[in-house]
């Protein structure tokens, strides 16, 4: 990547833009499939907005939106690429689910698709790359230029575990319950580039360690780092990445909503400045988040104070309303608080489906209905 | 010598448990051997140290000795259908109609090809149409039991195994519909004409769907217990099995039908999706050394030219009815080729139809064998490859 690729080009202000990664399922008994590539041939007849992309194992596909500064329209947009993709998984006998993680899979079935990136990929991270068979929702943020990214970075990080608790939808993995809300970010913690971007506070200072990690021959571009957030220059953005796919579309616009405000609230009123302390407290909060969910604690490194998790989204979804009304995401935060108050997440209902069904092919079941927007069968 | 009784007794007595551990043992040791000296599937080592053993060979495996086999061969024959009439998804198949549309082309354009070719070929019409009608299956065992070894999965795989069900499914409808011409043509009356093929259709229908309503309700008992579904399905399969011999009934028409019904009649997903083939796998290494055991060499030498006339019509029928709708079915370019290539392999089913269709009347039976028997031992030894290879060049094996 030569340093004109690290340009930063600007974007229509808070401008959003939604990535799905989402889990292709047999419909004998709902384990993961291999059929992305045949999936992607048919969905080619089939008109539809936005992208269909393949991802590294051949159980999954990635959607992504186009460009949207509204939430209903995004919302629109994302029902209809997701009734294209059901319908074409159906011609297969397939079905599609969200969700963070499949839950009884096992990774050692799974196969590289056949590009030379994630051939690349399997070849330096080895069973890694067959492990990261799981599934994130990816949320992209306009930004006018390379500095306001590098400033919206930080103040996102402070946020980092609302995105993880609220979208948390990956409580089972090769089998087994967990324990946590979102088990999808420890395979994440696995790659060595993986964690957040260095404290700095420029753009400049930014394309200065890059090009050091470039020279070190550590990175190639800015594909390599594996960070919760990064700063995407060709597109714009900043990125996050912590976010579990949750279990339908609906859920995925909301957070989109979320963080869009969230970027109004921090480039109109300027509340926090960038803080390396936030980074102190970064990886207690990311597990505190993951573990627990909206039932965790978290450390506000501003105000050096512990309160839970589930008080500082609230507090955080109160402060938001008058943008929130600005930018028409109204309806999406109301809906997220309803949700933080009864402390329920998509975990917690992947977790009440075992209960009550007792078998986890049921649950990949239920997760497919869900996807699909159908009714599901009781029993 | 009295005094001497607790010692066995001259001749040994053949005993069906010993007999099945050593087909098992040689079996298996036949199969890695063609696996690892041919590099070929190991199925086709199977029925290759089977006809080694049997008639053709060293003539251990007799009449007698097969008997003995028999019921370990229906209990794999059992697990084999079932698993593959759960498989076959009714939902699939009003989702994409042209799959049913392809079923229905490829098992109608092999029948047709199969009975002009043989019938061009001076073969009397009621021997051809038998012959065609028999030649419509696949083999269920051997498109099931290579995609297992393969660990193949993907939208051939899928659907080969779909129209598997399909053609088996036509097929001994066809050979039951066609018994009643056979009836005529000896003189049977009117009654028995009509009665035979309704009575082993609606009767296998009605076990198939007792059966599912009897594990359905079962499984709801036993709650989401896996290891007590693997037993029910177990229990369910073997009886219907017996139950078939002793009321004359079709095990092929009456596993599938419970296959198929226990999997669309379960609304609230009662039935856990257990694999019952796992525990199937020894059933099915004696299935096919006994298959192998009763083919004989000496049938192909009598059919002779007949019999690659006969596959080769079956092949040409097929292929153009999957080609034709392969685009239209949503599968990718080239994947339609390797689908026929897959559909190739004929069975023990066939060999069983042969015998059941003809076994009230001898001169036929004698007549028929010669037309479809040495097809079938072709095809039960070249099936295996053939699957084989459309499964790995359909990038759909894991391996």
């Amino acid at each position: 990547m030569t340093t004109s690729e690290m340009d930063f080009k600007p974007s229509p202000d808070l401008s959003m833009g939604v990535e799905l990664e989402l889990q292709i399922l047999n419909s004998r008994d709902y384990n993961l499939a291999r059929d992305a590539a045949d999936l992607l041939k048919v969905l080619e007849m089939l008109e539809h907005p936005g992208e269909v992309k393949p991802e590294i194992t051949e159980s999954m596909i990635e959607i992504n939106s186009s460009v949207h500064t509204r939430y209903d329209t995004l919302l629109v947009e994302l029902r209809r690429i997701r009734d294209a993709v059901v319908q074409a998984a159906t011609r297969l006998n397939l079905r599609i689910a969200g969700g963070g993680s499949h839950p009884f899979h096992k990774w050692s079935e799974r196969r590289i698709y056949p590009t030379e990136r994630f051939k690349y990929l399997l070849e330096v991270y080895g069973y890694l790359a067959k492990q990261f068979t799981v599934f994130g929702q990816h949320i992209h943020i306009g930004c006018p230029n390379g500095n306001e990214a590098v400033y919206l970075t930080h103040v996102f990080s402070r946020y980092i575990p609302h995105f993880i608790a609220l979208s948390a939808s990956s409580p089972f993995q090769q089998g087994e319950d967990t324990g946590f809300q979102s088990s999808r970010l420890n395979t994440v913690s696995a790659f060595p580039l993986s964690g957040h971007i260095p404290f700095v506070t420029t753009w400049d200072e930014f394309v200065a360690y890059f090009e050091k990690m470039r020279r070190f021959g550590i990175v190639e571009s800015m594909k390599d780092f594996y960070w919760d957030i990064r700063p995407k220059p060709e597109f714009g953005t900043v990125e996050i990445r912590v976010l579990d796919t949750p279990l339908t579309v609906e859920h995925a616009a909301r957070l989109a909503a979320y963080a869009q405000t969230l970027a109004h609230y921090a480039f109109t009123r300027r509340p926090l400045p960038a803080s390396p302390d936030v980074y102190l407290v970064y990886r207690h909060n990311r597990f505190q988040a993951c573990r627990y969910g909206l039932a965790g604690t978290f450390v506000d490194a501003y105000t050096q104070q512990q309160i839970p998790l589930q008080r500082d989204i609230i507090n955080t979804l109160e402060v938001l309303k008058p943008h929130a009304a600005e930018l028409g995401t109204g309806e999406a935060l109301a809906a997220l608080r309803a949700e933080a108050d009864a402390r329920r997440s998509d975990a917690a209902w992947l977790r009440d489906v075992h209960a009550e069904l007792g078998s986890l092919n049921d649950v990949a079941r239920r997760q497919s209905d869900e996807w699909a927007g159908r009714a599901p069968v009781p029993g | 010598m009295t005094h001497l009784e607790f010692l066995p007794q001259f001749p040994l007595p053949a005993n069906p448990l010993a007999l099945f551990g050593v087909l098992l043992l040689v079996g298996a040791l036949g199969g890695e051997l063609t696996r690892r000296v041919l590099n070929l599937p190991r199925i086709t080592g199977y029925v290759l140290i089977g006809l080694t053993l049997g008639a053709s060979g060293l003539n251990v495996l007799d009449a007698k000795m097969l008997a003995y086999t028999r019921v370990f061969l229906d209990v794999g024959l059992g697990l084999v259908l079932f698993e593959l009439g759960r498989r076959l998804n009714l939902m699939w198949l009003t989702g994409d109609r042209w799959l049913l549309v392809m079923a229905s082309a490829e098992s109608l354009l092999s029948f047709g090809c199969m009975f002009g070719a043989l019938v061009w070929f001076d073969i009397k019409p009621l021997h051809a149409a038998v012959a065609a009608a028999i030649g419509i299956s696949s083999s269920p065992a051997i498109v099931m039991l290579v995609a297992r070894e393969l660990h193949a999965e993907g939208q051939v795989t899928e659907r080969a195994l779909n129209l598997v069900a399909i053609n088996s499914v036509i097929a001994f409808v066809l050979v039951t519909m066609l018994l009643s011409w056979i009836h005529r043509e000896y003189h049977a009356g009117v009654f028995v004409m009509v009665l035979h093929p309704a009575y082993i259709l609606s009767v296998s229908l009605f076990a198939g769907y007792l059966a599912s309503l009897v594990a359905l309700g079962l499984a709801r008992w036993f709650g989401k217990q896996a290891e007590m579904h693997i037993a029910l399905l177990l229990a369910v399969i073997v009886v219907l099995v017996g139950a078939a011999e002793t009321l004359k009934f079709s095990v092929l028409i009456a596993l599938l039908a419970f296959g198929v019904l226990v999997k669309n009649l379960d609304r609230d997903h009662a039935l856990m999706p257990v694999d019952v083939g796992r525990f199937g796998q020894i059933f099915f290494i004696v299935l096919f050394v006994a298959t192998g055991a009763m083919l004989k060499i000496t049938d192909l030498v009598a059919s002779g030219a007949i019999a690659a006339i006969y596959i080769a019509a079956r092949f040409v029928g097929k292929s153009i009815g999957v080609l034709c709708f392969a685009h239209l079915s949503g599968i990718r370019a080239g994947s339609g080729g390797l689908l026929s290539i897959a559909l190739l392999p004929m069975s023990g089913i066939a060999l069983a139809m042969t015998y059941s269709a003809t076994s009230l009347y001898p001169v036929f039976a004698a007549e028929l064998g010669a037309l479809v028997l040495g097809a079938a031992l072709i095809l039960e030894l070249a099936g295996p490859i053939a699957v084989q290879f459309a499964l790995r060049h359909a990038g759909e094996a894991h391996e």
